[in-house]
């Protein structure tokens, strides 16, 4: 974490006055909370067991803003936030110091209202820091505003002394102008029923994202919006407490155990944005690690991985534009098409030198994208370039496949036109032809023709002849048997005709794309040929399915060459290997 | 004897048509597809129909389905199949169901009259009918170890007779021996060879084809 040049003033100033203030506080507080018999002005001062659960809660606040800030730099004012929600959770305690300085007391009285707001605040902007719909900024600004108002109005018009239902300071205000207890008290009503809402507001926003969201953003967000559901909750049936009966009493075991709910949340909240906090770390650091790795050439796909382990988002894809063609290939150079307009899913562009070099396909709900491109700037502008290049290449790969698939799919489909045209023509034509031979002959066996009888004995023959080499002829173009009724059947007739014995293994009954059913015909034809040629006493063929891939072997075909079979198989992105004892095609067959 | 011919290149149904005429056989339809067979077969009620393998609209197999067709509805109807494919797979899957009453035969072959005559009378007499090409290069097939070296000429004579789809008492009078000689050949040749069907009954045709076409060469 040595390298953060990118942090910003505020940033630093933060980072220096946090820890120091969170101690400061801390062991303030610990000095203040007073456990006094006589009179008890804070919640803390109450038992043993409300003093440890509102330190844990303010202190762990303090402490979750200072974990946030260290394991997750860039998440903006979200740490400071947090922080700031721990001071003023412990600014109770500084209202009800008995005995202490006035100043304090009275300035911890301005502060405390503006924890209902530190805490929306930091829900509506987790996980990210950021709040990132303009309904949101608006929510919040409206409790600031609100906790401000009565932060000030108090501090102008409350004079603690006039107040009948004070009992934590009646005493302090420094800052009073103008005693107004009637201003005051409508001011203390307004904000109970202010807090009613916004903490129904809370546990309802927490229900509804946790509700609304995909699997992954609930994943990534439960640890928060739990305790913020149940701080909410807290905070109304506490204002409905007030409602009932205003004077606050933290004896009152409605009062004390409404107390222990709102710190006990508050201590889940600092552990939810704690545990945000680490795992966005953890990711940074898998981001960090891939791009370590580079040097040793990543497969290609694996910044895909490591962007969904580090947003948690198990579907984020990464996308490169392909110069001058308009389309997207993943990692593996296979084109896809840009999610439509969904709502749940998002794509942000990764911009290097104004040029567009990646998509991200996200989880619209988990991913901000800002963090996104930030955590990929930061740690994968390496894996990026990289991967984008390789995808390129092997896009251009597999253009280049389709091509040649395509011309030999053309060359089959002429050889069948061809075939056709035989079948349906030069053949029918000549079997007319023998048929009138034959008519003419049964006139020409009268008596005395037999000169006639035997010269047409010979053109039958011969058409006969011609009949038997048309039928090979377009057989050898294209095997008819093969369309119609599939590689196994064709691989029989193979073997009837064969030169030499072929002995068949297992054989397919499925049927297979065209062009893998004519390119392992051909792998067959062909290797039968070369054994004849080098006279073998026999060929073995098998053909089988494993998985997505027709696999045909073909044994005692001899060494080859069979340069246009590979190429043949290459073609259907397949792969032929042969050596002396065994030719192997395996053809892809989805 | 009442035939159909189905045939979509004229002049070879012409031939066809010509020839049965002048065998003394009635033409009572013509087809040009399968759609036209299957309705004539309805309205006419023939004792046999030619039918070409390969016809409208694919020109791949038709023939072969209408065969199937017409031996499951209408078990009487006997078929004879041309086609110009020396395919002992056709042949093969045309008997496989319904073993009586088919035959597959080389087009060219059919313009010798004796042969069409020969080949209706025996499918509409209940035996099948398979093209001596087609045998003569299953029986000719290279193999390793040839189990039919086992055989004298005169059984691999009959054998190729028997898988031709001829009866005891036809292969008796074409090689001028009694049937009981014949019937003793096929027990023989069945014994030699292991093949389980009945010697006896048109299902053995597909049983020595089989045999022919084992895989292991």
């Amino acid at each position: 974490m040595g390298t953060r040049v990118w942090l910003d003033q505020p940033m630093r100033l933060a980072g220096v006055l946090l820890p120091a203030s969170a101690a400061a506080v801390g062991v303030v507080t610990l000095r203040v909370v007073p456990r006094s018999d006589l009179a008890v002005t804070t919640h803390a001062g109450a038992s043993w067991a409300a003093g440890v659960a509102d330190l844990a809660a303010g202190l762990g606040l303090l402490g979750a803003g200072l974990v946030v800030w260290l394991f997750r730099p860039g998440s903006g004012s979200g740490p400071l936030v947090v922080s700031l929600a721990g001071l003023a959770w412990l600014a109770a305690d500084w209202v009800g110091w008995e005995g202490g300085p006035p100043v304090a007391r009275s300035l911890a009285m301005a502060v405390e209202p503006f924890f209902l707001a530190f805490v929306v605040h930091l829900v509506l902007a987790a996980p990210g820091g950021r709040l990132r719909s303009r309904h949101r900024r608006i929510a919040v600004g409206a409790v600031y505003a609100a906790a401000a108002i009565v932060s000030v109005g108090r501090a102008l018009f409350r004079d603690p002394f006039l107040d009948p239902w004070c009992w934590s300071n009646c005493t302090d205000n420094v800052f009073l102008a103008s005693a107004q207890p009637d201003v005051a008290r409508a001011l203390d009503s307004a904000w109970i029923l202010f807090s009613l809402a916004v903490g129904l507001l809370l546990a309802t926003l927490a229900v509804r994202q946790m509700a609304a969201t995909t699997a992954t953003a609930r994943r990534s967000m439960w640890p928060v919006l739990v305790p913020a559901l149940l701080l909410g909750m807290a905070v109304g049936a506490h204002a409905l407490a007030l409602l009932r009966q205003r004077l606050e009493s933290p004896r009152d075991p409605v009062f004390s155990s409404l107390f222990q709910v709102r710190a006990w949340a508050a201590v889940g909240l600092a552990v939810g944005v704690i545990l945000v906090a680490v795992r966005a770390w953890r990711a940074r650091a898998t981001l960090a690690r891939l791009a370590a790795d580079l040097g040793e050439a990543p497969t290609p796909g694996s910044l895909g991985l490591a962007l969904a382990s580090a947003t948690g988002d198990p579907s984020i894809g990464v996308l490169y534009p392909l110069p001058g063609s308009g389309r997207h290939v993943d990692a593996s150079g296979t084109t896809v098409d840009l999610p439509a307009n969904r709502s749940d899913r998002a794509v942000t562009p990764i911009v290097r030198n104004g040029r567009e070099v990646a998509l991200v396909v996200h989880d619209a709900a988990t991913v901000d994208p800002e963090q996104l491109r930030m955590q990929i700037g930061a740690a994968a502008r390496l894996a990026v370039e990289n991967e984008r290049l390789q995808a390129e290449v092997l896009a251009q790969l597999e253009d280049l496949r389709a091509s040649r698939a395509r011309v030999v799919e053309v060359g089959d489909a002429e050889r069948r036109r061809l075939e056709r045209n035989l079948h349906d023509g030069a053949q029918q034509r000549v079997l007319a032809l023998s048929y009138d031979l034959r008519l003419a002959r049964a006139g020409a066996d009268a008596p005395g023709a037999s000169d006639l009888a035997a010269l047409l004995a010979s053109a039958e023959e011969a058409a006969q002849g011609a009949i038997d080499e048309l039928r090979e002829l377009a057989h050898g173009i294209y095997p008819a048997v093969l369309t119609e009724a599939g590689i196994g059947p064709a691989l029989w007739t193979l073997a009837d005709s064969a030169p030499l014995p072929v002995e068949l293994g297992e054989l397919p009954e499925d049927r297979f794309p065209k062009a893998v059913e004519r390119t392992a015909f051909v792998v067959a034809s062909e290797a039968i040929d070369a054994a004849g040629r080098l006279e073998s006493t026999h060929v073995a063929l098998r053909m089988f399915r494993n998985d997505d891939r027709l696999i045909l072997e073909v044994k005692g075909a001899g060494p080859g060459p069979f340069v246009h079979l590979a190429d043949r198989v290459g073609a259907l992105g397949g792969r032929f290997t042969n050596d002396a004892s065994l030719i192997r095609a395996e053809l892809p067959c989805v | 004897m009442r035939v159909i011919v189905a045939e979509d290149v004229m002049l070879t149904r012409e031939g066809i048509v010509r020839l049965l005429r002048d065998a003394g056989f009635q033409v009572v339809g013509e087809a040009e597809d399968l759609d036209g067979l299957m309705r004539s077969v309805v309205l006419e009620r023939p004792e046999a129909v030619v039918v070409d393998i390969r016809m409208p609209p694919t020109h791949t197999d038709e023939g072969l389905v209408a065969a199937q067709r017409i031996r499951t509805q209408h078990p009487d109807v006997g078929v004879l199949l041309l086609s110009q494919y020396v395919e002992p797979s056709y042949a093969m899957r045309l008997i496989q169901d319904h073993p009586e009453r088919v035959g597959y035969l080389l087009k060219e072959r059919v313009f010798d009259a004796a042969i069409l005559v020969d080949a209706l009378r025996r499918i509409t007499e209940g035996e099948c009918v398979i093209d001596p090409t087609i045998v003569s290069r299953l029986v000719g097939r290279r193999r390793r170890e040839d189990p039919l070296s086992q055989l004298t000429d005169r059984e691999r004579e009959v054998l190729a007779l028997v898988a031709e789809g001829l009866s005891n008492l036809a292969i008796a009078n074409r090689l001028f021996v009694t049937e009981r000689t014949v019937e003793a050949h096929t027990k023989q040749i069945f014994g030699k060879l292991g093949l389980e069907a009945d010697p006896g009954s048109n299902r053995r045709v597909l049983a020595v084809l089989a045999f022919l076409r084992s895989p292991v060469a």
